[in-house]
């Protein structure tokens, strides 16, 4: 069953696997680890911009759909590991 | 009171084992006994102090404030278990109130409050900026007792902590100087834990979990970000530390 919330926002055409780390899959892991698809999604269920760190641009902090906020380091934060499970849309 | 001598004469057993080459050991009176004032008394050494023995921490006040509900966390029973969601924005929270409680739960050892206490002191680091200074006084206390546990787990943490701490925002290394008499002792204490496995691998320094280790890295940490005053007062507590940057 969908959402009037999920009916408005744009769906993906495509979806792959990360392969190897990068700042794109850098951005994903963060937004996937708080229950996010990616941006577009972040954007449309909270109506807000995510918070960046300034240097980076990385992700600092996301709210989560239930309200709780998840914050995350300046640095890199997906180890070699987790690059697999990153989802990467395409649109 | 018969002496050992005639004992060794009166029990056939020990003279037998005696001529095998066994020697009867004598016991040794603890000292400062009537037993060691006699005159064949053997003394006994002192015992140890116990400088390395991991002590008991007693009860938290972060345990205390984790089981009665009053932090702003989310508790989460999933297994992506490295983060912490937190119902207030960490901006938002009172640092003098938050933050010595979370450092006051680097003492547990057992799961959960030893992850809430590492993951929150993290968090509360690495996005407190310009609120982490004011707090430094507050933080000596629970930084001391954590160390004074020498229980390796702990101190492992501690000195990890210590590292993000001078880094977290400006000016926090040059608070720390006025406390390293407080701080530092216990890392003298443990400068030289290194294993010596001759030329074996010692996995404890691919998981920083070697405590010498450690120790030089949070030292040189407190030089580089101390300011001038650093090195002498590090050199004061711990004499064997050498500076990273005059030489």
């Amino acid at each position: 069953m969908t959402t009037a919330v999920q009916e408005s926002q744009p769906q993906p055409s495509k979806m792959v696997r990360a392969k190897e780390w990068s700042d794109e899959v850098e951005e994903a892991y963060r937004f996937q680890l708080a229950g996010y698809r990616d941006e577009v999604e972040y954007k449309s269920v909270c109506k807000a911009e995510a918070t960046r760190w300034p240097h980076n641009g990385y992700i600092k902090k996301l709210m989560r759909k239930d309200g709780n906020w998840y914050y995350y380091n300046k640095s890199r934060e997906c180890s070699d590991k987790d690059v697999p499970k990153c989802k990467l849309y395409v649109y | 009171m018969s002496t050992g001598k005639t004992l060794l004469f009166e029990n056939p057993k020990t003279e037998k084992k005696e001529k095998y080459g066994y020697k009867k050991v004598k016991e040794q009176d603890p000292a400062f006994t009537i037993q060691s004032y006699m005159p064949n008394a053997k003394v006994a050494g002192p015992p140890a102090a116990g400088a390395f023995k991991p002590r008991k921490a007693g009860p938290t006040a972060f345990r205390k404030f984790y089981e009665r509900g009053d932090f702003p966390i989310a508790l989460e029973h999933d297994t992506k278990g490295n983060k912490i969601a937190w119902k207030v924005e960490i901006e938002k929270l009172d640092y003098h109130h938050y933050l010595p409680l979370f450092f006051d739960g680097l003492c547990e050892t057992t799961h959960p409050y030893e992850f809430f206490a590492r993951q929150g002191v993290h968090d509360m680091l690495e996005h407190g900026g310009s609120k982490i200074l004011p707090v430094i006084p507050q933080l000596i206390i629970p930084i001391k007792n954590a160390l004074n546990t020498r229980n390796h787990q702990v101190v492992c943490t501690t000195l990890k902590v210590l590292q993000h701490l001078v880094v977290s925002a400006d000016m926090v290394g040059e608070a720390l100087v006025p406390y390293y008499r407080q701080i530092l002792p216990i890392l003298n204490i443990f400068k030289n834990k290194n294993l010596n496995s001759g030329d074996g691998i010692d996995y404890s320094q691919q998981k920083r979990e070697n405590i010498g280790d450690l120790i030089q890295e949070t030292l040189e940490a407190f030089e580089r970000h101390g300011g001038e005053d650093a090195f002498i007062n590090i050199k004061y507590m711990v004499p064997t530390y050498e500076s990273c940057m005059l030489n």
